[in-house]
């Protein structure tokens, strides 16, 4: 299809585009990996440009781009300098233990949000049409981070739930059922604060578009040819008020890899958010531009999922529907 | 009757059987161990420490970070290790050792019969093939340089199987202490990789726990990416207690990864481990708060090594294009302005504030927690704003209407401190400064920066104007702080890249830290080491602001927790610790 | 329905008139330290003690004690109203120093406790508010702008402008941005005053934010140019410049006010997650991010809950801005059908 052609194309250079800014900005920023070393009196100079030497680290930028973009059309990510491991196993252990977060959270942020956004959507003007509102829009606007921090420090003090990493200790004596049940408990919290932020978004979009599907003509015309509302809402409304909701299940494809930052560098949840984060700290340059890209195709598939899915369900493809508060 | 005695064999077999599953090994003939004659304890159980990240490599030799090291050194041993809680040098894997008259020749004594963790035995070619590793350019270690004295490489020749001979191009002072954090390698594990280049990725994170063997008290069993690293106890451990019994008491040692400092504590008191390495003294004061309930074993060990300090840049900057920071380095090199300022600090406030009364002042670069080397003659002035007054006044600086500082040409006073944006107690110390300046009409800005841009400029660029940072904690020796104080040190952070010393304190400084370095005898070398910490006090390259104490945590079940203020804090005597029984914990409560 | 519009933006003005006057509201400097009473809890205000019932309040001093800080009952301090102290520069023109309230020296009224330097968080807190809603709706200003700009650009010329300027779009959208200024933060220059600090830091916000009201304008240019009105008045030889600003504009007007309302909490809460890893406005400026960011400490956060003082002020904030979005939202919606 020339459509999806063109959307393909157009995703493979903004992958590029992404890598390239990557490369500029992480070298942009300065000191490298070994600049630690500096601060231990008992080592030399010397020792420490031989390390940077070692690791390519003196090359100049374009080279190492073309090398870097040669080795990823071998599937080969670059090497780690802190793990002195490659890249790509590296970010795969940590992106599982992130996509179970984020797929948790995603997951039951849409089976909550949509009957949510559409039953407060067919009935207007309700109490709970305006505490919920009120509720989303605060949501939004405090920070992730107060959202965590708070949340964090009720479940701490109150021993509510086990924080921080996938396990316990001796998680390995326990029984399949007690691991399962261990690694769920510690999923909760961070798990929480993301459906709590995405939900407020998809709730008031949902919401939104069925309000306005339910204002069209068409839709007062069908009722009063006198369709019954079950129908009305399955077959008239939510067809229309839809294409918005995919746009933005786009969106929270997109964010799988990203959107969890936060959350895990809060709660302790062994992602790849803190690696990446530690990385772009200690200036491990391949991991951090390795999980920059990884996020940054999640990013981009999202993106084309979501307009594939438009153009399958919505001829109008009208973009602005989608952003509509 | 009969029904007895048939009985008898398998329930005998059967004790035994338990028996020696919980007893540890027996030591054999022929090994000839370390002997621990105060030391007693159970063995059995396991112990759970919380780490801040996961370590970068299991390779000893290339391990830099304090995680990787945290876990090497339990790993490995050392020809000669320094005992964290006295400070002084121990026979380890060496039961003895001569030193020439002149002090250059060392030779050591190796132990007999002793064994790596995978059985195979140790002796000197192990102990060649290490040394030979840590010296090769080619594999590019840190320590490589700890074994370069004046620019000549140490040498190391085998007297025979168990003795080794080692030759210092010079004499130094407390040689022996280099020997600890040189583990000695299996050279039957690992002298392939050498042999073909790849040393370097050696012992990765990912290798086989059946691949590596040390000489430490445990091996590693088990490795989780992003979760845990399970080590089990070393069956060839050549250290036993007083009864006889071969050291570990414990069964496993398990590092947990926990991440900052706060979740480590969140664990900690959710029993989920059993030690915390070092606490910031919020963490410390909470954790007390919950005592009564815990029963921690809290300890506040007293002021650390470290040193934080504020550094004016003093730079040659005559090929740089640093015009705005050139200009104010006419003040920086006063020495009155840097003594006005050292006035002027508020040093209780930032103990009291920043370390929560649990830090102590510093005056000079040697705290009182270096009890070995400490002088305690110099003087510890109070914060005095008219004696900085003063000392502005006779450098020529006045007030001008606003209640600006303004120097002799009339320029005022206004500059920046940089620091490290993830060290909270250096930014608040620098707040601190920044209101203790403000009163003398300074107009100072704080610059809170990423931690690699902070050495990038302090160390390569030379653009900034002050920053605040901290040094020392290692060892307490005055060797390592060669780097430091000798004029042409790669450490000399207030002026790097120096010629020759630029003044004639920084000579004697010069002069006397070569001395010490010879120095043999600890009396006369603390004169001269004394006479360096007069020196820097009163010429103030650094001014000197506080260091905290050291702070460990450990759950009421851990007997033998001794920590100490060298690094491993609460892990330097793993070998020894042990779990409590549950009658031990609460007599101990 | 009008009612409860102006209900709203009459809040408004008085959130930003406190805001505004916070020099004036606080008691005292956000950077004036007291280092004898760091972490105190807020000081309560007594009427009545063993003489009786006093009508002027007055608070006890707080000394610390064995167990905390304690209120030292040996002596007292009067509340007093429109009193002199500190000077600062109302509205950022007067040099003045009348405050609204105030206790004598060497007494210290701290409403809603200290920090870890003894500071007023209750002045910290107003102070900072200033900070953080400019930041905030200059922000939004910047970001609605630009975006404005692009996607009328965008939906008037169409094709390859629409195309790549959307394509700009989604580039803005793809990135991560939290890494990049992590590691970029390092290389601005050292001689930033705070004032720089502030645009740069709005300067950042604003781009990154200008990517969703330039889609949405877009959209709606499309729709309108379409329009007979349009076309009739391009027949009749009006200029695109002309058409952009007499047609198109007044359409995009109502959305961007409903954006407007929607982003500056929005934006606000970007400036805490800033300050929160240190790449906002810096010490000793206070803005609600950076007090928030002492609260990262686990230690701090369960012993000095009254530091959360800034959350409860971007509550506030945040309900009044999305009543008056919603509402503005509902107004529009009526005008449009």
């Amino acid at each position: 299809m020339n459509y999806f052609g063109r959307r393909l194309v157009r995703a493979l250079l903004l992958l590029a585009g992404v890598s390239v800014l990557c490369f500029l900005f992480t070298e942009m920023a300065p000191g490298s990996f070994f600049d630690e070393m500096r601060l231990n009196p008992q080592i030399s100079p010397e020792t420490i440009a031989a390390l940077r030497s070692h690791y390519g680290l003196d090359q100049p930028l374009p080279v190492r781009y073309l090398r870097w973009v040669k080795s990823v059309a071998r599937a080969d990510l670059g090497y780690s300098i802190a793990y002195n491991t490659p890249v790509a196993p590296l970010l795969w252990e940590r992106a599982k233990n992130t996509l179970l977060l984020t797929g948790v959270g995603m997951g039951v942020t849409w089976l909550v949000s949509v009957p949510l956004g559409v039953w407060i959507g067919t009935r207007r003007d309700r109490l709970l049409d305006k505490v919920v509102s009120l509720g989303s829009s605060l949501f939004i606007s405090i920070p992730e981070v107060v959202i965590g921090l708070a949340l964090l420090a009720i479940v701490v003090h109150w021993r509510i739930l086990p924080v921080g990493g996938m396990h316990s200790a001796d998680s390995d004596s326990l029984s399949n059922w007690l691991r399962l049940k261990d690694t769920f408990q510690r999923l909760l919290l961070p798990a929480t604060v993301l459906v709590l932020v995405e939900s407020c978004v998809i709730v008031r979009h949902v919401r939104a578009s069925v309000i306005e599907a339910l204002q069209l003509p068409s839709i007062e015309a069908a009722r009063a040819f006198g369709i019954s509302n079950a129908r009305l809402l399955f077959r008239h409304v939510l067809p229309v008020a839809a294409s918005p909701a995919i746009s933005l299940f786009g969106f929270s494809l997109a964010g799988l890899i990203s959107g969890s930052l936060l959350v895990e560098v809060i709660c302790g949840w062994p992602g790849l958010g803190p690696l990446i984060l530690e990385a772009t700290l200690s200036r491990d340059f391949y991991l951090v531009i390795g999980g920059i890209m990884l996020s940054g195709l999640f990013m981009v598939a999202g993106n084309l999922i979501a307009d594939v899915m438009l153009l399958a369900t919505d001829p109008r493809i009208r973009v602005e529907a989608a952003d509509a508060p | 009757m009969k029904v007895i005695t048939r009985l008898a064999l398998p329930v005998c077999l059967l004790a035994a059987a338990c028996f020696a599953a919980t007893a540890p090994d027996k030591p054999q003939p022929g090994e000839e161990l370390a002997l621990a004659a105060d030391l007693s304890g159970h063995s059995g159980g396991h112990l759970t420490i919380g780490g801040r990240a996961e370590p970068k490599t299991f390779n000893p030799v290339i391990a830099n970070d304090v995680v990787s090291r945290e876990v090497t050194g339990r790993l490995m041993a050392d020809l000669i290790e320094i005992n964290r809680s006295s400070q002084q040098t121990e026979p380890a894997l060496a039961k003895s050792w001569k030193v020439s008259p002149d002090g250059r020749v060392f030779t050591l004594q190796l132990r007999k019969g002793i064994r790596f963790s995978d059985g195979h035995p140790f002796d000197a070619d192990d102990v060649l093939f290490s040394f030979a590793v840590y010296m090769d350019e080619k594999v590019d270690s840190p320590q490589r340089d700890l074994l370069i004295i004046d620019g000549k490489p140490i040498t190391v020749t085998k007297v025979d199987q168990f003795t080794v001979r080692f030759t210092l191009p010079r004499p130094y002072a407390a040689a022996e202490r280099l020997f600890d954090g040189l583990a000695m390698l299996p050279k039957h594990l690992l002298e392939e990789a050498y042999r073909d280049g790849k040393f370097v990725e050696a012992w990765t994170l990912n290798t086989t726990p059946q691949d590596i063997a040390g000489l430490g008290p445990f091996r590693l069993k088990q490795y989780v990416p992003g979760q845990k690293i399970v080590l089990e106890r070393n069956p060839y451990y050549w250290k036993v207690d007083r009864n006889h019994d071969r050291l570990p008491y414990l069964d496993e040692l398990v590092f947990l990864f926990v991440g900052t400092e706060d979740a480590q504590v969140m664990r900690f008191e959710a029993g989920e481990t059993d030690m915390i390495s070092r606490l910031s003294s919020e963490n410390y004061n909470l954790i007390a708060r919950d005592h009564q309930r815990s029963h921690a074993q809290l300890t506040d060990l007293g002021p650390s090594l470290e040193y934080n300090f504020l550094v004016f840049n003093q730079n040659d900057l005559s090929s740089k294009k640093l015009d705005t920071v050139a200009q104010k380095q006419k003040w920086f090199r006063d020495l009155k302005f840097r003594q006005a300022v050292s006035a002027a600090v508020d040093r209780d406030s930032i103990v009291r504030l920043v370390y929560g009364t649990r830090g102590a002042a510093l005056w000079g670069n040697v705290g009182p927690g270096n009890k070995y080397w400490v002088n305690s003659a110099l003087p510890h002035p109070q914060r005095s704003l008219d004696t900085s007054k003063q000392f502005l006044k006779a450098a020529g600086f006045s007030c001008n209407r606003a209640g600006q500082l303004v120097d002799p040409s009339g320029q005022t006073v206004e500059f920046s401190i940089i620091t490290s944006s993830s060290n909270t107690q250096r930014m608040k110390m620098a707040t601190l400064l920044q209101d203790d300046l403000s009163q003398l009409g300074m107009q100072v800005h704080v610059v809170p920066l990423e931690f690699r841009a902070l050495i990038d400029r302090v160390f390569q660029s030379f653009d900034y104007e002050a920053a605040i940072m901290g040094l020392g904690g290692g060892d307490a020796d005055p060797n390592p702080e060669m780097n430091v104080w000798t004029s042409s040190g790669t450490s000399h952070l207030w002026h790097l890249n120096e010629t020759e010393p630029d003044s004639p304190w920084e000579r004697e400084v010069d002069q006397l830290m070569q001395q010490q370095m010879v120095t043999l005898d600890y009396a006369k070398r603390k004169k001269v080491y004394d006479r360096v910490q007069q020196l820097v006090a009163e010429h103030l390259p650094f001014i000197f602001l506080a260091t905290p104490n050291i702070l460990t945590a450990a759950h009421p079940r851990v007997g033998n927790f001794h920590p100490a203020i060298l690094d491993p804090y609460t892990l330097w005597n793993a070998d020894e610790l042990y779990v409590r029984t549950a009658t031990e914990t609460a007599g101990a409560r | 329905m009008r009612r409860r519009t102006v209900a709203l933006i009459a809040m408004l003005i008085a959130l930003h008139l406190a805001l505004l006057f916070a020099g004036f509201i606080a008691p005292y400097d956000s950077t004036a330290q007291n280092r004898q009473i760091p972490y105190a809890p807020p000081t309560r205000l007594h009427f009545h003690d063993d003489a009786g019932w006093h009508p002027r309040p007055f608070i006890y001093p707080m000394t610390v004690g064995p167990d905390g800080y304690v209120e030292d009952k040996n002596r007292s301090f009067s509340l007093y109203f429109l009193v002199r102290g500190s000077s600062y520069k109302l509205l950022g023109l007067f040099q003045t120093n009348w405050h609204l309230f105030g206790v004598d020296d060497p007494g210290r009224i701290a409403l809603l406790g200290t920090d870890g330097f003894g500071r007023d968080e209750f002045s910290r807190v107003l102070l900072g508010g200033q900070i953080s809603v400019a930041a905030g709706i200059a922000a939004t200003l910047i970001a609605l702008l630009v975006g404005t700009v692009t996607g009328v650009l965008a939906g008037f010329y169409g094709r390859w402008v629409d195309e790549s300027l959307m394509a700009g779009t989604e580039l803005f959208l793809s990135l991560p941005w939290l890494y990049f200024l992590l590691g970029v933060r390092a290389f601005l220059p050292l001689h930033l005053s705070p004032v720089a600090t502030f645009f740069l830091l709005t300067g950042v916000i604003g781009l990154i934010g200008w990517a969703r009201p330039a889609r949405l304008v877009r959209g709606i240019v499309l729709s309108v140019r379409t329009r007979n009105s349009v076309l009739a008045a391009r027949g009749f030889g009006g200029s695109d410049f002309y058409l952009m600003c007499r047609h198109i504009l007044p359409e995009v007007f109502g959305v961007l006010l409903t954006q407007a309302a929607l982003l500056i909490p929005r934006y606000i809460a970007a400036e805490v997650t800033l300050s929160f890893f240190g790449l906002g406005v810096n010490e000793p400026v206070s803005s609600w991010g950076n007090m928030l960011s002492v609260l990262q400490q686990y230690s701090v956060l369960v012993s000095y809950g009254w530091l959360l003082a800034p959350v409860a002020a971007l509550f506030v904030t945040s309900v009044i801005y999305a009543l008056l979005a919603d509402t503005l939202h509902s107004r529009l919606e009526f005008l449009s059908t």
